[in-house]
């Protein structure tokens, strides 16, 4: 669904990406980890088209993003970024029907389809009707989530979706979020900085580090065998105290 | 859309021009010659005006007068573009104002013959003089002058003991009191600087024996000073005579002739007994004028029953047609500013350079003085035949509203959030969609705190109307400071105030109805 080939950026002249190739697997569940400042939020955001590449491709269903076919691209991806990123001034539902409703759907269908994502999204009823500012930091992701699902996309792209939430609001939603992908069918690629989350989401797991990829596959593998000191230094740095191996694996 | 918005621009701009000629061009008085005089904004001036119009009426002419119009400059600028025929000034005022760059191009203007001819370069004609002198003067009590036998400024060299009041602007002129004190070798050191009308009543009271004053102030007559002769010709003179654009001659022949009866015709003491009525006895300028008119020249006008200015009926007429002037001005200026600043923030906020270019711009406009910018555009609105009136006192408004609303739509959407801006972006919504469905919305607090601002300032500056005869609220101000008449000085500032207050309520409630409550109460 999505591929990077030999992709770099700089902003000046810092490198953040490295020319890098990547084929996201259709229907899988994707996690860039890594710490902050090691590319992978730079990543997502090539993918999404927010960013140009300095060099290399982002192909999409096969077709290169570019300026003229990068508003229709994004009809098919759903993004998802901390705390919903949603519009202050638009109730839940306005967020959520937004685009649709800029695209000519009917109220009807509009509501409807709100319908559907709230039950997905175990969103309560009343929330909808409710500023983003008067709702609680879980409802807004969920809210964001629903608008990023919308338009049923094949593709979710999660910027540290759970970043700004407690750890019980975050353990509900991360289920919910699992349950939808798997129950829809959704290629998802997700940024974080947490191996828990990471480990729980992700088919596969890339880890990033100053701009290049440091190792991927399964998360027990990384934990298990790390290719490099730093990769074990960065999951020593999550505390993980039901994996006491990790530690002698140093 | 387009025609439409053409028909309204079109239709707008008709209004104008009839509110700035009302006289229009109807069929019935297609025989009549019309005629416009102006006069500036102290009593003396509108005097003179009144006398200019009854000459004028008296030949059959359909008369306009511009009264208190905001000062020189304006007052030319609407004689040479001919939307004034003829008015009165002081040769004083037309060497150091009016043929200041000729002087300057060096060209020597001293003689009056010399301003009649620069004067004439221009298409205008001046008069002889209208017979008084209106200068600066040291005035005394009579009783006082009398006892000391002091005739003249030099007498006073014998006085060190007097005690002298001056107004601050007599003290820093270049033609008061220092080069005065040196001229005539004055011994006098300890001067009490004080506001003019306070001088007379110190005057009254004896706590100061000289002060300044103007030649053919009423107060000369009514306090009954003396103005001490300046025998060593130390003040500059300020000969009244009639400024008149040459064409009248041909226009309306009877006319010029008419107004040139006005040469010779008034002497100091009867301008100043003039003043006196219309300032001390709150008489009108038009009664008062006509009445000297009919018992100098016979001419048999006649005239209006005394009307007092402060009169019931007439402040609720005269509040009722101030403030449909004054809206007008406020209205039309503040939605067309609206029109233009809005897309200029949008557009500031699209790009850097622009947009420090853009507000730059409207900041400076925003520090011209308003008398600069009334005088600037004067001649643009002068091309179409709309230089006084509203026109280029809309003009004017509008320029000052643009900044609060171009910087409130500027910050309005510079404030929002990037991962908002993101949000929009990555949902697929295309740049128009994105400013019309989430930034606009977002901006929309700070554009009405935009528009509130420049509405509530507007309400203030419009009270520069009344300079450029565009009414409104400035008007019964005007007047009211020129005859000292609080009560006419209040109907317009308490007006004004109110309309600042209910602008800045109506602005309140439309808030909370149109600002989406999610961006309410933080």
């Amino acid at each position: 669904m999505f591929k990077l080939e030999e992709v770099s950026k700089s902003f000046g002249n810092q490198t953040v990406l490295q020319p890098t190739s990547i084929d996201f697997q259709t229907g899988k569940s994707t996690v860039l980890i890594g710490p902050s400042g090691c590319g992978k939020s730079t990543l997502l955001r090539l993918l999404a088209g927010l960013l140009t590449p300095n060099s290399g491709r982002v192909l999409f269903d096969g077709v290169e993003l570019n300026t003229r076919n990068i508003m229709q691209m994004r009809h098919r991806m759903g993004y998802v970024i901390q705390d919903g990123g949603l519009f202050p001034h638009l109730t839940s539902a306005q967020n959520v029907g937004l685009m649709a409703r800029h695209l000519g759907w009917s109220d009807q269908q509009v509501q409807i389809r709100i319908d559907e994502l709230a039950d997905l999204t175990r969103l309560p009823r009343p929330a909808l009707d409710r500023y983003p500012g008067q709702i609680s930091g879980g409802q807004r992701q969920r809210v964001g989530i629903m608008r990023a699902l919308m338009l049923d996309p094949p593709v979710m792209l999660l910027d540290e979706p759970m970043g700004a939430l407690d750890p019980l609001v975050r353990y509900d939603l991360q289920e919910d979020l699992l349950k939808i992908f798997r129950a829809l069918n959704k290629t998802a690629i997700t940024v974080t900085h947490d191996m828990g989350e990471a480990g729980f989401f992700g088919d596969h797991v890339i880890m990033l580090g100053e701009g290049c990829i440091v190792q991927q596959g399964k998360l027990e593998e990384m934990i298990l065998h790390p290719a490099n000191d730093y990769v074990t230094r960065f999951v020593n740095a999550q505390r993980l105290p039901t994996l006491p191996n990790a530690r002698g694996a140093s | 859309m387009r025609p439409r918005i053409a028909s309204l621009l079109v239709g707008l701009f008709g209004y104008l021009s009839c509110f700035s000629n009302p006289l229009g061009t109807s069929a019935v008085h297609a025989q009549a010659p019309q005629v416009g005089i102006g006069s500036k904004s102290f009593t003396e001036s509108v005097i003179l005006g009144e006398l200019l119009s009854h000459l004028a009426k008296n030949t059959g002419a359909q008369v306009r007068h511009r009264a208190e119009l905001g000062g020189t400059q304006i007052l030319w600028q609407a004689l040479i573009t001919g939307e004034i025929d003829a008015y009165v000034d002081y040769t004083g005022t037309i060497r150091e104002e009016i043929l200041a760059d000729v002087a300057r191009e060096g060209t020597k203007i001293e003689s009056e013959g010399d301003m009649r001819n620069a004067l004439a370069a221009r298409k205008v004609s001046m008069s002889e003089r209208v017979g008084f002198n209106n200068t600066y003067a040291l005035g005394m009590r009579r009783s006082i002058a009398q006892r000391l036998g002091i005739t003249k400024i030099s007498d006073l060299k014998n006085h060190p003991e007097l005690q002298l009041g001056f107004s601050d602007e007599f003290v820093e002129r270049k033609d008061g009191w220092r080069p005065l004190k040196e001229e005539y070798g004055l011994p006098h050191t300890r001067i009490k600087v004080m506001d003019h009308n306070l001088a007379y009543r110190g005057l009254e009271k004896d706590s100061i024996q000289v002060a300044d004053l103007y030649t053919t102030d009423p107060e000369v007559k009514y306090y009954d000073l003396v103005a001490l002769e300046d025998d060593l010709a130390f003040f500059p003179v300020y000969y009244a005579v009639v400024l008149m654009r040459e064409d009248l001659t041909s226009r309306a022949p009877k006319v010029a002739e008419a107004i040139m009866r006005m040469q010779g015709l008034i002497t100091p003491e009867e301008m100043s007994s003039m003043s006196a009525e219309v300032r001390l006895d709150r008489r009108q300028e038009a009664i008062v004028a006509g009445e000297f008119l009919n018992s100098k020249l016979n001419l048999g006008l006649s005239l209006p029953q005394e009307g007092r200015w402060v009169e019931g009926r007439k402040i609720i007429e005269r509040v009722v047609s101030t403030t449909w002037e004054h809206l007008f001005l406020v209205l039309i200026s503040l939605g067309l500013a609206i029109l233009s600043a809005i897309p200029l923030g949008i557009l500031a906020s699209r790009n850097e350079a622009l947009g420090q270019t853009v507000l730059g711009v409207v900041g400076v406009i925003q520090t011209l003085p308003s008398m600069a910018l009334l005088v600037f555009v004067m001649p643009l609105f002068a091309l179409f035949g709309m230089g006084i009136g509203p026109a280029p006192a809309i003009m004017a408004l509008f320029l000052y509203s643009l900044l609060p609303i171009v910087r409130g739509t500027y910050a309005g959407i510079k404030q929002i959030p990037a991962s908002i801006r993101e949000s929009a972006e990555v949902l697929g919504l295309d740049a128009r969609a994105r400013l019309r469905l989430v930034e606009l919305p977002l901006a929309q607090p700070s554009i009405l705190s935009g528009i509130k601002t420049a509405a509530v300032i507007n309400v203030g500056t419009a009270t520069i109307g009344a300079l450029i005869g565009a009414g409104g609220y400035g008007s019964s101000i005007l007047t009211g400071i020129r005859l000292n008449d609080l009560s006419l000085i209040l109907q317009g500032a308490v007006p004004a105030a109110a309309l600042a207050l209910v602008v800045q309520y109506g602005f309140g409630l439309l808030e909370k109805k149109i600002v989406s409550p999610g961006l309410q109460g933080s």
